[in-house]
């Protein structure tokens, strides 16, 4: 008697077993019961990046015989997922490309379904962003995005000096943020602040002298590295120490009106309007262009394009497709535009309907700003990149925080990148 | 359980020829194999989870050191390539250099405090059992919120452990953990209060072990606190303190957590350990191949370093 139930209870397990495969595998049949097509998109934080949410509903509102549905990815795993879901053969459809280095291996890996014919069909004047996902003459992602950095100013501390932030250069810029500086203690009030991150020294330097961040000759930081130092000896900017080891967040001093100018991401933008919106800040803020290394009267600046690929495994690729060419074209741009986020086609309608977002700043300076004359891709692709980025990020602390001098940090960089990529 | 058995036994009966002592024999030797088919059988479930989530790994991990694999591409037979480069590799000798200097620091105090907490505590006081769990605390705070708090405390402007000292009179407090002379000394300092109460119950439950007449026959023959200690108390804690020290070299030549939380190897590569450079390299970078070589290498290193010392412990025993 004692036996029967251990038998029943293996065949119990073993049948549940094959059912649940059974299950799995059935209800990925790429379509829903009503019969609409599933396009499942592999994207970061659903829940606070609204891009998502306005591409997905206004693409399904002229697709009703779709159904996105998103796959969220916590944002800082974002790569290290999609790479191990491609590595197990996944079959979603889309991939959100969150940079362009990411998209590189997964292109070069043959992961991704080229995208040629919807790329020639494009309005390539007023569409930016695309150059850096070009690999031998082919393209595997459209990109529907495109931040780039601008400078962030808070009006009540900024209006006051009366200077004219349209055609800053970085020498204007240091004497404005040392003018604005005030304070002691915790009423401190820094003129600037710069994230921890390399780029707003290296990322600036390179895209302004047209020095090459990959090249192992980085005498062109120098400048701006000086530039920085000296702004954190004269007390305009927090030391990188404290910022570093409190965790400081641009958007937090930012709002909370302890700091000047911010040269920040243009996705800057969107965050400060949802803030105002939920009453967390009420920082009158507005938006320059980037200052300038060159007195040439042009503006150049850096950033990073955002795109979609389709999986070369994916469930529903004509669907799939379909997606990603209605995100990256005009339709997409306006919804995501109205959000606050700088799309990749960039035309008149769609500039509108950037500025007409309540709360966005649309005086001519900003105007000015998020029309600039060059973005450069804020780091090069290549294999080299990763390895890169890690040695000039460690020597970027060094100098930052005073452990090296500019000279040696930049020998030190030098040294390394010739010596340690291969 | 009974009738599984009749048939057999009944079969083997019937093969007879063999006479009635060799029967008792087979149906001895079926009982044996019986029990060890049993005894397999309890242990199978653990044992084929642990087949499929770390034996078989760690052998694919041994294979994938000598190969050059980037997790798509089929692994490619390289020999000791991996190992030459890591001989090439700067940040190989700069993470094992941070890695024994944390492990240097972090050995010795942890074992020191621990000891001493314990020794402490191990007392009939009023409120001891708060004061047991307030040391053990640390140890069960989610490690995160314990490198952020202790970023904050070490912060080398705001900080209070850097007000303080200016308070007492230090004019140049250090960096902690932006500057590269102090950035190990303030993991090692975290990680130590942290892992103390837990090793402190480790000894707490060795000292209760230790009988007391020894220390009433050491008060009679007249040895004062410090004989008894050194005397009684240190080899009655032997067999904890050999288990602290093994499980303290081992978590220390792993350090990873909190130093990927605290620092992130910096400022530079200060505080870049070995467990990190394999991350890097493994998860980051793709180079699955390379990052088995590292971590072989960090198994080997940690092995020897306790098969030393079984060797002290047993010497020491005779």
């Amino acid at each position: 008697m004692r036996k029967i139930p251990a038998r029943a209870l293996t065949a119990a397990v073993a049948v549940s077993l094959l059912a649940a495969g059974c299950g799995g595998g059935g209800s990925d049949s790429g379509t829903t019961s009503d019969g609409r097509t599933v396009v499942k998109v592999a994207l970061w934080n659903y829940d606070t990046t609204p891009e998502f949410k306005a591409l997905i509903e206004g693409f399904e509102a002229e697709n009703p015989k779709i159904d996105v549905q998103p796959v969220d990815i916590l944002a800082d795993d974002y790569a290290d997922k999609v790479t191990t879901m491609l590595a197990g053969g996944d079959s979603t459809d889309v991939l959100t490309m969150k940079n362009v280095t990411d998209y590189s291996r997964y292109a070069t890996r043959g992961q991704l379904k080229s995208l040629d014919s919807q790329v020639e069909a494009l309005d390539k004047a007023s569409y930016s962003g695309l150059d850096p996902f070009e690999l031998d003459g082919h393209y595997y992602a459209l990109p529907y995005r495109h931040d780039f950095w601008v400078l962030f100013y808070n009006k009540a501390l900024v209006k006051p000096t009366g200077a004219d932030l349209s055609n800053l250069s970085w020498a204007d810029f240091a004497s404005l943020a040392k003018e604005i500086t005030k304070g002691k203690g915790t009423d401190k009030v820094y003129g600037t602040h710069f994230q921890t991150w390399r780029s707003p020294v290296q990322a600036i330097a390179a895209a302004q002298t047209g020095g090459d961040q990959l090249g192992g000759d980085y005498g062109f930081f120098k400048d701006q590295y000086e530039l920085a130092l000296d702004l954190q000896k004269s007390g305009a900017m927090m030391p990188f120490g404290t910022a570093k080891s409190q965790q400081v967040h641009y958007k937090t001093v930012f709002e909370s009106g302890k700091v000047g100018m911010v040269p920040m991401g243009s996705w800057l933008a969107a965050a400060l309007l949802e803030d105002k919106a939920k009453g967390v800040t009420d920082v009158d803020w507005g938006i320059a262009p980037m200052p300038q290394i060159k007195a040439d009267g042009k503006t150049t600046t850096f950033g990073s394009p955002t795109a979609f690929a389709v999986n070369k495994k994916a469930k529903n690729p004509s669907a799939a497709e379909k997606f990603v060419e209605w995100a990256s074209g005009p339709k997409g741009a306006a919804a995501i535009a109205k959000v606050g986020v700088v799309p990749a086609y960039t035309g008149d309608e769609v500039q509108k309907a950037y500025f007409a977002v309540k709360g966005m700043p649309s005086d001519e300076l900003a105007a000015k700003a998020m029309k600039p004359d060059a973005v450069n891709l804020e780091m090069p692709v290549s294999d080299k990149t990763a390895d890169v980025n890690q040695i000039l990020d460690e020597e970027h602390e060094l100098v930052m925080t005073g452990e090296r001098s500019v000279e040696k940090g930049i020998e030190e960089m030098n040294k390394r990148v010739k010596s340690e990529v291969q | 359980m009974t009738t599984a058995t009749k048939p057999t036994t009944g079969s083997t009966g019937a093969t007879g020829p063999t006479g009635a002592t060799g029967s008792t024999g087979s149906t001895g030797k079926q009982r044996r194999r019986r029990n060890t088919l049993v005894g397999w059988s309890f242990i199978l479930p653990n044992f084929l989870g642990f087949a499929a989530l770390t034996l078989i790994p760690v052998i694919g991990t041994l294979l994938l050191a000598f190969t050059n694999w980037n997790s798509y591409t089929t692994p490619e037979w390289i020999g000791f390539d991996n190992f030459r480069r890591m001989f090439d590799d700067g940040n190989f000798w700069t993470a094992l250099e941070n890695t024994t200097w944390y492990a240097v620091g972090h050995i010795p105090l942890t074992l020191v405090a621990a000891l001493g907490l314990a020794v402490l505590l191990n007392r009939k006081l009023k409120g001891v059992g708060v004061l047991r769990t307030a040391f053990f605390f640390p140890y069960i705070t989610s490690l995160v919120a314990v490198a952020v708090v202790w970023n904050m405390l070490l912060s080398p402007e705001l900080g209070p452990v850097n007000q303080f000292l200016k308070f007492i009179g230090i004019a140049n407090p250090p960096g902690w953990t932006t500057s590269t002379e102090w950035s190990m000394p303030a993991l090692v300092i975290t990680s130590v209060w942290r892992d103390m109460g837990y090793y402190m119950v480790l000894y707490l439950a060795g000292l209760q072990a230790i009988p007391g007449e020894l220390y009433e026959a050491a008060r009679v023959d007249g040895a004062n606190a410090w004989k008894r200690f050194w005397h009684v108390t240190l080899p009655g804690l032997r067999p904890t303190t050999f288990f602290v020290l093994v499980m303290l070299t081992v978590s220390s030549f792993k350090v990873f957590d909190l130093v990927q939380v605290m620092t992130e190897g910096g400022p530079g590569r200060s505080t870049l350990v070995l467990s990190q450079l394999i991350y890097r390299q493994g998860i980051t970078q793709g180079r699955f191949g390379y990052a088995s070589a590292i971590s072989l290498v960090l198994f080997l290193i940690v092995l020897s370093i306790t098969l030393v010392q079984f060797q002290l412990q047993r010497r020491s025993e005779r």
